[in-house]
């Protein structure tokens, strides 16, 4: 269909926010145009050469379209773009920078779980699975894209206040000989030294001790 | 036996991160890539992963780095750290080459033909700044595979 | 070029730890206030680009009679590196180091560290040295100084567990550091020795 009129201002900040490799393209409304703008979306494969629609962010009001699906192969790298409409007339297309899914997308920190006997706390972490199509897909966990990831975990004695560390790269730490009847709070990230990537850390979980039998 | 180059790739990776959104900004070329088109990296043998990599290397530093100069400090003098660094590890590279532990096979000399003729179809300060912006596929790849 | 304005002297390179800073003596024009500027050429420069120099802008029109090259002596390849005066319009011929600076010559010291015996935990702190150091920590339980336990570290400025120590028992431990991208490491630090069960210790 032929373009229309297109002196609308452009939409702003179009970029992609990623977590986990669910990779979301976002941007800011056009400078004054309030209510009534409509978006449409496309992206490419860097190298390649066309764009293509997505279909399911044709003539949208929000100003997010999930290209998750779209951008999946993480050993390629994407462009997106966005046009803006209002009142017949349209913006030009605004473009992302270019987008590497292995670098750019951020990590969330490992799952814990935690399990104690009176002298020892057993930790197991998990690290998160990289975005998948829906829930019957095959799982991939961060740890098959990023071979070099590690975890960091931070143990503290709630009664001492001492906090220790530790690196590890397996997904279990056994911490023996503590106090019985004592309280400690975990909490872990997960560590990529390269490409340098490093998650939060997690929310802090924790377990007592047993009572010394 | 296999070729072991110990190489600080984290250096690097941090060079190109700091100036990789200026270089990349500065190629407006989106349907083509040097590196990763029609033939992905990612699709190379591992016997021939060695000789790929000494023949990137020494590509990048004998035509690339070269057209790459701009007119911001910042963005030089980060281009000049990547540069001396691809020159040191070229140079462990050939060393592996002499000791013949890093055979070109018809698979890598093929790829990287293609490769040259990716790069030879533009003209030079493009096809080098569209390189240098694609630094990140050659380090993902190396990091992935080695 | 003014032969008035004398080239820089005395131009040396300080490097420890991977801190690399370039000193030179002042050039004293009395009632006048000079300024600097620093460049530096890789060995890439020198093969593949026409032997071209690059400015360091955070030394340019400086007063100071140092300027710190560690950002951009990041490849482990000899250095050329040059200074020169200027007051107004007027600039000093070049003075040059005197031959090359590869940053694998750096000095290395070693860690400085403070071990904790915590309960039957030994647990090792280290000051940071900086983003291209990680630490080789060996420990033993004294008396069996034939099976010592090495473990890499990369935190620093966190108290980082390293075993369990046997009720009562000593343990020791020494550290030298290691950087990765030049193959090096320091000097081990001294050896400090704590006790299981008590909350015992040593700061150096």
């Amino acid at each position: 269909s032929g373009e229309l009129y297109c002196s609308l201002p452009n939409p702003r900040n179009v970029h992609f926010e990623s977590i986990n490799m669910q990779n979301v393209l976002h941007w800011s409304p056009p400078e004054g145009t309030g209510k009534g703008v409509l978006y449409k979306v496309k992206y490419s494969v860097y190298g390649v050469g066309k764009w293509i629609r997505k279909p399911e962010c044709r003539n949208i009001n929000r100003t997010w379209c999930d290209l998750s699906s779209e951008t999946s192969d993480y050993e390629e790298q994407y462009y997106a773009s966005v046009k803006a409409f209002l009142n017949g007339m349209c913006s030009d297309w605004m473009e992302t920078t270019r987008f590497n899914p292995l670098t750019d997308t951020k990590i969330d920190p490992p799952m814990i779980s935690v399990s104690s006997t009176d002298k020892s706390i057993s930790i197991i972490l998990t690290a998160p699975e990289k975005w998948k199509r829906s829930p019957d897909k095959e799982s991939v966990s961060l740890l098959q894209v990023y071979p070099g990831l590690q975890y960091n975990v931070s143990v503290l004695n709630k009664k001492t206040k001492k906090r220790w560390f530790f690196s590890i790269s397996n997904n279990t730490l056994v911490v023996p000989w503590l106090e019985p009847g004592t309280a400690y709070c975990v909490s872990a990230q997960i560590h990529v030294t390269t490409p340098l990537l490093d998650s939060g850390f997690s929310k802090e979980h924790c377990i007592s001790t047993l009572k010394d039998k | 036996g296999a070729c072991r180059v110990s190489m600080s790739m984290a250096e690097i990776r941090a060079g190109f991160t700091a100036i990789k959104a200026n270089i990349q900004s500065r190629d407006p070329i989106r349907t083509l890539s040097v590196l990763s088109h029609p033939h992905s990296l990612h699709k190379v043998k591992s016997s021939d992963r060695c000789c790929i990599t000494h023949h990137l290397f020494t590509f990048y530093v004998d035509r690339v780095f070269k057209h790459c100069k701009t007119e911001d400090s910042f963005v030089n003098r980060k281009i000049s750290s990547i540069a001396n660094s691809f020159l040191s590890i070229r140079r462990k590279l050939g060393q592996c080459r002499e000791q013949n532990n890093c055979v070109c096979g018809e698979e890598s000399t093929e790829k990287f033909k293609q490769i040259l003729a990716n790069y030879e179809g533009l003209n030079v300060t493009s096809a080098a700044m569209k390189s240098l912006g694609e630094l990140d596929i050659l380090l993902d790849w190396m990091e992935k595979s080695h | 070029t003014d032969a008035f304005l004398p080239a820089p002297q005395n131009i040396s390179i300080l490097s420890t730890n991977m801190k690399h800073f370039l000193t030179w003596s002042p050039v004293i024009i009395p009632g006048a206030t000079v300024r600097y500027s620093v460049e530096f050429q890789g060995e890439y420069e020198r093969e593949y680009a026409n032997e071209s120099w690059l400015p360091i802008s955070e030394c340019s029109l400086s007063t100071a009679t140092v300027c710190n090259l560690t950002e951009d002596i990041s490849a482990s390849v000899p250095y050329r590196l040059r200074v020169r005066a200027l007051l107004g319009a007027a600039s000093s011929p070049w003075g040059t180091l005197t031959g090359f600076f590869n940053r694998v010559t750096t000095s290395l010291t070693p860690p400085v560290l403070k071990v904790v015996a915590d309960g039957h935990h030994l647990l090792v702190e280290l000051a940071d040295m900086g983003p291209a150091f990680q630490f080789h920590v060996l420990y033993w339980k004294k008396g069996q100084e034939s099976r010592v336990k090495q473990k890499v570290v990369r935190e620093v400025s966190s108290v980082v567990h390293l075993d369990t120590m046997e009720a009562g028992a000593e343990y020791c431990v020494r550290a030298q550091a290691h950087v990765e991208a030049i193959n090096r490491s320091s000097s081990f630090s001294p050896t400090l020795c704590v006790r299981a069960q008590g909350d015992i210790s040593l700061w150096l």
